[in-house]
């Protein structure tokens, strides 16, 4: 006899009241005056960004510091097929930004008008733009290439940063 | 500390799903290969003989389980005997064979048994009635859940992140260099009758196949895959005890995980991990970085992504940095070249079947070294071989086997 087989349907769900410990200051900053911040270690002068508080090569403290909202693409992809929680966003450009003056790079959305590879390519010079409606989170804000920034601080639901 | 050998190896057939067998199932059906392999030999072993497990398994979210183990446990009849569950993302297989030497070496266990497994397309994605966006989204949780996940970040993203800044380095892997590697590794599938996706294809094929992930196309991923995979691992009492006239010795074990955020890299295009995990087991076994294509049969590559088994050819030291794609285009990996590469066929070929995948590789790698490889059997001179495991955001994890088997060599 032919093997039947039994499937249930089910779904695996938490709801979370996540704290964002040391590093809150960094999300508050970002949603209320559209702040970037970075930590630099008192010690060996490294600038996170992500910030993190700790040096993780000293173990000494690392104090905020203010970034500017301006970068260069390190590394960039387009996303043509992705997760259940994203494919509705499909095509999107995703890339790793070095702001000016960090030593690390972080990985962000590139938001482009033409999102073709050659546009969101390494070395390219990008600024940050901000959701108006934000909830203090990384989704907050993404990058467009500079040559497009006004455009998009133009749109009703973005603006530019307090830089 | 003890010596170690591989003295028995299990697979189940890598499939796109078991909808007849639950993860348990299958672990139990690995395990009994295993035992059945061992058996082969002259030894009459049953699982009450084995002294200890370690588990490799990924994802709770694929198994709708946390602590997994503990059922399998259970179910293969290991009660009151210690058991331990590795998690390193695609390095799951791999450093669950180290922890499993390590128990041997160590003299906890003088027998005992490494079994990977894995089942995610339990996973269904409603919107889309499919099943992968769901497989992808469970794996996209091991982003980091705070900067990384949100930005849409999943495994094809961040490997095709370290892809990129290695050809904008040393303008390669090109697609078609990259292509190369599905061809092959489809290809050699067709002669492993338990992999996934054996297919004869071109070139073009692969760069015609459809984009996910600037440059990666359709063809360049593996696909998730259901399996499991058992070793069985003794010391070299044992390995007299029961007479096994062919055991294949683990010489090197080499594992590293490398900054998870790849911002933090001083160099993007480099799965740093490979390097480290690379050099830590050649050492380990008395070979040569710079001398490995030379000394060593058959090398089971972590092969995800093309473009990372490309990659690797290079932190592995089989091939200077940048030379990867021209390797390739030299048939350096084929079946017939200077080193052969993935000839079961890989992960592009076999599957994925994440915690289970490290163990197959390894496992495969043994009974080439046996030659018990069946059709896919490559010619072995110097009686050594290589299992490689890469995995976790960034591909942070990985870890590499080096094994021996020392009749071929007399
Ligand atoms: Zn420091």
């Amino acid at each position: 006899m032919e093997f039947q087989a039994h499937q249930i349907k089910d779904i695996l769900k938490i709801d979370y009241r996540y704290t964002m410990g040391g590093q809150s200051k960094f999300f508050i900053e970002l949603m209320n005056n559209k702040k970037l911040l970075g930590t630099k270690c008192t010690k060996c002068g490294k600038i996170w960004m992500p910030p993190r508080i700790n040096c993780s090569e000293c173990y000494e403290p690392a104090e905020w510091v203010e970034m500017k909202q301006t970068g260069t693409i390190d590394v960039s992809t387009i996303v043509w097929y992705t997760t259940s929680a994203f494919i509705k966003a499909i095509p999107y450009g995703i890339g790793f930004i070095r702001l000016d003056g960090a030593d690390t790079a972080m990985l962000q959305g590139i938001f482009s008008e033409s999102l073709i590879p050659s546009k969101v390519k390494k070395g390219k010079k990008v600024r940050a733009v901000f959701q108006k409606e934000r909830e203090g989170k990384m989704t907050d804000f993404f990058f467009v290439p500079e040559d497009e920034y006004e455009d998009w601080i133009a749109k009703p639901e973005y603006e530019g940063g307090s830089e | 500390m003890e010596k170690v050998a591989i003295i028995g190896v299990g697979i189940t057939p890598f499939k796109a799903r078991y909808l007849d067998k639950t993860y348990f199932e299958l672990a139990y059906d690995a395990t009994k290969l295993a035992l059945e392999d061992v058996n082969k030999q002259g030894a009459e072993i049953t699982h009450k003989d084995l002294q200890s497990t370690v588990y490799g398994i990924y994802n709770e979210l694929f198994e709708r389980q946390f602590m997994p183990d503990i059922f399998i446990n259970s179910y293969i009849g290991m009660n009151n005997k210690p058991g331990t569950r590795i998690a390193s993302g695609g390095a799951t297989g791999g450093y669950t064979v180290r922890m499993a030497f390590a128990e041997v070496a160590s003299g906890l266990s003088d027998l005992c048994l490494c079994l990977g497994v894995e089942k995610c397309n339990d996973c269904y994605d409603v919107q889309t009635g499919t099943t992968t966006p769901e497989v992808l989204n469970a794996i996209a949780y091991s982003a980091d859940m705070t900067y990384e996940y949100p930005m849409g970040m999943m495994a094809a993203s961040s490997y095709v992140s370290m892809v990129n800044a290695h050809f904008e380095e040393f303008g390669s892997p090109t697609e078609e260099q990259m292509a190369l590697v599905s061809v092959k590794n489809h290809g050699n599938a067709i002669k492993n009758p338990k992999a996934q996706s054996p297919m004869k294809i071109t070139v073009e094929d692969v760069i015609n196949s459809r984009i996910i992930c600037y440059p990666f196309k359709m063809l360049d991923c593996c696909l998730y895959s259901e399996a499991s995979a058992a070793l069985i691992l003794a010391n070299e009492e044992k390995v007299k005890e029961l007479k096994i006239d062919n055991p294949i010795w683990i010489t090197g074990v080499g594992a590293a995980n490398t900054d998870c955020f790849i911002g933090n890299r001083e160099d993007m295009g480099r799965l740093y991990s490979n390097i480290y995990a690379a050099k830590a087991a050649y050492k380990m076994a008395g070979l040569d970085y710079n001398k490995i294509k030379e000394q060593i049969d058959v090398a089971e590559l972590h092969d995800a992504f093309s473009g990372q088994e490309v990659i690797s050819y290079e932190e592995l030291g089989f091939v200077p940095f940048g030379e990867g794609g021209k390797w390739i285009e030299e048939r350096g990996p084929m079946r017939d070249g200077e080193l052969p590469c993935c000839p079961c066929g890989g992960l592009i070929g076999c599957g994925h079947a994440v915690g289970a995948t490290g163990i197959m590789s390894t496992g495969e790698a043994a009974l080439q070294l046996r030659g018990d490889a069946g059709k896919h059997q490559v010619i072995i001179e110097k009686g050594r071989g290589l299992a490689h495991s890469i995995g976790g955001p960034g591909a942070a994890y990985a870890a590499i086997i080096i094994m021996e088997n020392q009749e071929a060599k007399k």
